[in-house]
């Protein structure tokens, strides 16, 4: 019951929030330099023919009136045409969402596994040998520039080993795994000592919490108080990390999918503003955004889960 | 002490006990011992070493640790036990209670899981028979609709709640020994007598021995049959709980016994007819608080901000000591921060000699600030770590361009002369001094201004029974020589008596009575008032009846 009540109350927040979104990215299109229809008519169009583009595009209606066209046009799932590919943009980003989705997912599952074992191995013995360890390749980890580790890891496995492919999306799942893993991979290596920090210090603190003193009190044995008692304890502000990150992850796959030319939503990205696509541009903002806050809220609903605090 | 307990072996014997954290010994050659089924108090301020002393016989001293002596449970050698026998005895044999049960249960999971999991872990039962017993148990610590409140979170409790949700998984086995290790502390004095109470009926009713940790020797000799006291990591004395408190030994003994409230004797409070004036005055003061909720509440419309002063009338003449008592809750300290503006009134006004306080402004206001100072509960918050505590007495008066900075801290240093600080400590921070030469520091720093009136929020709650005599004892030297009006905070009713020659008493936001300190306290009208007093646990003559029936059914509020 509490349950629905929050995703209820969720749900109306997400409306206000997409609203927000929609007039953001609509305003940035107006805002953005150069004129739409000057583009489209080409540079040596007449005065006329820009004018009539305008009619035709609505462009001389009032502001507030091309945003409920745009509005409108965003519930029926019209989020305009590409310029420069003379698709329609939701067409177009079907077709990119899914490598990078697929990239974001890789990463998690490579990423989660390894920062959750590290940090159990940190925090079992604060300063301890393996916590300096741990610390040390982390940090490491976090200062490699994602660019430069993608070089380096494609031109060493890719091109001197031969063992992994350095370029594209491949076929099938397997081919998906295959072709993604250097990438995912190369993110990864940056997000695990992220994650292990948060993790660590969660653990340490909730060992020393009062209720393990109650539970040692009441005779549960050192592993049963880790695996019911901390670790559950101490998750939540990793998974509040997580869902940042994974929503970054999916708008920020810039630098990643252009080192290994994976066809994604940055490599669109990346066509879309260096073309002047504005179209496209708008779409991918309001996709990004929207994935932002659909990310957000699946971590909410999961911490409700967790957490009955946050149910109340 | 029964003559037939004598003989028989005790429960529990602790020999020449002693705990060192690296070169520190916490504690020192301990002995006592436990009869079955009986309640024995330890007593002794923070740093005495009690709550080490109850962990080593729980075996639940921090790694760094090291235990020498002996710790016999009907005659088997704690100290040199396995882990694996630590916990088979752990929450079987003994069981153990927190001082603030709020933190001690795990917020993740059921009140009813919690209670079930030690009886899983110890006895072999099924989940489906143990929440069963859980269930059950619920119902006999006296938690209403034991059924709902098995599938209740811990933070849908309340305090006294959760405090019997821990001593249901604590006695969830059936042990032999509870350990409780200040488990009132953290409660309202109702809801203490109410626990305390509990603890009695179950020490009747199964048996069970005790062993209650308190720094209250009041608590202790409510439910007490012999008494350990503690100072500095030692037993200084033990004995049947009469003899203790009635013929101390040991000096500090004594020192414990007259530092309590309700033995201490202060001059007497004369009660004057009010003048026709009143410095200041509160009427129909109201503050509210809007409370937190999302869309959907607010779409709904339901309950509007919640009320923390409802409706409140209060005088205080020039040169009188009023005190204000209540629960948590109740609005005491709202009402403190309302009159030095750190909260609105949602209505009415605070008038100081006839100016409106919340409309002053400007120079007005700085004078304002100079006639009326407070003090907080917790010195340490209280005060800037960063500052020497001369500078952080010095800092109101240049602030208020009273004096230039060199007479400021000549000024600092005479105010805390006055109030019996060492001058040694005087370059210090305040993290480098105790509770109780902290909290002087703070009376300093609000006597700098040389107010008018002086605020006084539960000075003395967070400070030991001994150090919490020597500062009502400074406040009321300062009260006299100075001409202070005071406005006393607090919740523990026998200060307040001892001191005040008004009282109001506040509950739920609203003032439920009020009168002279002396007649309220000891003859109170309103059924509340009545439950508060009879709550008191303490020593001595005015030794109070029993609590009402009426009272106990009250309990899961």
């Amino acid at each position: 019951m509490a349950q629905l009540r929050l995703i209820a109350r969720r749900l109306i927040q997400l409306a206000g929030v997409m609203l927000g979104i929609s007039i953001v990215t609509f305003l940035l299109l107006h805002m953005a330099p150069g004129d739409p229809a000057r583009l489209l008519a080409g540079e040596r169009a007449s005065a006329e023919t820009i004018a009539a583009i305008r009619m035709q595009y609505g462009l001389d209606l009032p502001l507030w009136q091309q945003f409920i066209t745009y509005v409108a046009n965003l519930l029926a799932g019209d989020i305009g045409q590409s310029l420069r590919f003379q698709r329609p943009v939701s067409e177009l980003i079907q077709q990119f969402m899914w490598p990078t989705l697929f990239l974001t997912v890789y990463v998690v599952c490579l990423a989660v596994p390894p920062a959750v074992a590290l940090s159990i191995l940190s925090a079992r013995n604060p300063g301890g040998t393996a916590d300096q360890i741990v610390r040390l390749v982390g940090i490491a980890g976090l200062t490699i520039p994602v660019f430069w580790l993608g070089i380096m890891m494609s031109r060493f496995f890719g091109v001197s080993l031969g063992w992994f492919p350095v370029s594209g999306y491949g076929v099938g799942l397997a081919g998906h795994l295959h072709h993604l893993f250097l990438p995912a991979l190369s993110t990864a290596v940056w997000l695990v000592p992220v994650l292990t920090q948060s993790l660590r210090a969660a653990l340490i603190e909730k060992a020393m919490a009062d209720f393990v003193t109650a539970a040692r009190a009441q005779g549960a044995s050192e592993r049963e108080i880790f695996w019911r008692t901390i670790l559950p304890n101490s998750v939540l502000p990793t998974l509040n990390l997580l869902g940042v990150m994974v929503a970054f992850l999916i708008g920020g796959a810039v630098i990643v999918e252009t080192v290994y030319a994976v066809p994604g939503l940055g490599t669109l990205m990346i066509g879309a503003l260096l073309g002047r696509d504005y179209y496209v541009v708008q779409g991918l903002t309001l996709v990004f955004a929207m994935s932002t806050v659909l990310v957000t809220l699946a971590v909410d609903l999961l911490a409700a889960f967790i957490d009955p605090r946050v149910r109340a | 002490m029964n003559r037939t307990e004598a003989v028989t072996r005790p429960l529990l014997e602790v020999e020449d006990l002693t705990v060192g954290f690296g070169g520190f010994a916490a504690v020192r050659g301990v002995s006592f011992h436990v009869q079955p089924g009986e309640i024995l108090g330890i007593v002794g301020e923070s740093g005495s070493g009690k709550s080490v002393t109850c962990r080593a016989a729980m075996g639940l001293l921090p790694g760094t640790a090291r235990a020498g002596g002996r710790v016999r449970l009907e005659g088997r050698d704690l100290l040199t036990l396995g882990d694996a026998d630590w916990r088979a005895i752990r929450g079987r044999e003994i069981g153990m209670i927190f001082q603030n049960p709020a933190s001690h249960l795990d917020p993740l999971r059921r009140i009813g899981s919690q209670i079930a999991a030690p009886i899983v872990r110890h006895l072999g039962v099924g989940r489906r028979e143990a929440m069963r017993r859980a269930v059950r148990l619920l119902d006999d610590v006296g938690i209403r609709d034991p059924e709902r409140s098995a599938r209740a979170y811990p933070h849908e409790f309340s305090g006294g709640m959760k405090q019997r949700a821990m001593i249901a998984t604590a006695i969830g086995c059936g042990p032999k020994l509870l350990i409780a290790d200040e488990p009132t502390t953290a409660l309202d004095v109702t809801v203490q007598a109410r626990i305390l109470r509990l603890l009695k009926d179950l020490n009747r009713e199964r048996g069970l021995a005790i062993i209650l940790i308190s720094h209250d020797l009041g608590v202790v000799a409510d439910i007490c049959s012999r008494v350990v006291v503690m100072r500095n990591g030692e037993v200084v004395e033990q004995g049947p709980i009469d003899d203790v408190v009635s013929r101390p030994r040991h000096p500090y003994t004594r020192l414990l016994v007259d530092s309590q409230p309700s033995r201490r004797t202060y001059p007497d409070v004369k009660t004057e007819p009010l003048p026709a004036a009143p410095l200041l005055s509160v009427e129909g003061l109201s503050v509210s608080f809007a409370v937190r909720r999302g869309l959907v509440g607010r779409l709904a419309g339901k309950a509007g901000p919640f009320l923390a002063l409802d409706g409140i009338d209060l005088q205080i003449a020039a040169g009188e000591t009023v005190g204000v008592v209540g629960e948590s809750g109740s609005g005491k300290s709202t009402l403190a921060r309302a009159i030095i503006r750190q909260n609105r009134p949602s209505a009415g006004t605070i008038r100081l000699e006839r100016q409106d306080v919340h409309a002053l402004a400007g120079d007005a206001l700085m004078a304002f600030r100079r006639r009326v100072q407070m003090v907080f509960q917790n010195p340490y918050d209280s005060l800037n770590p960063r500052m020497t505590i001369a500078d952080a007495v010095a800092e109101p008066i240049w602030r208020h361009r009273l004096a230039d900075r060199r007479t400021a801290e000549r000024r600092a240093g005479e105010l805390l002369e006055l109030v019996e600080l060492p001058r040694a400590l005087r370059d210090r921070k305040p993290r480098q001094l105790s509770g109780g030469q902290c909290q002087r520091v703070g009376l300093a720093r609000a006597l700098a201004l040389e107010p008018q009136l002086l605020i006084a929020d539960e000075i003395t709650s967070a400070l030991d029974v001994t150090t919490q005599a020597q500062i009502l004892d400074l406040l009321l030297r300062l009260q006299r020589e100075r001409a202070l009006t005071l406005l006393y905070i607090s919740h523990d009713l026998s200060v307040v008596s001892s001191i005040c020659q008004r009282v109001y008493v506040f509950k739920a936001g609203r003032i439920v009575e009020n009168g002279p300190a002396r007649q309220v306290l000891s003859v109170p009208r309103n059924p509340y008032t009545q439950e508060l007093v009879s709550s008191l646990a303490q020593l001595g003559p005015k030794k109070s009846a029993s609590i009402s029936v009426a009272a106990l059914n009250n309990a899961t509020r």
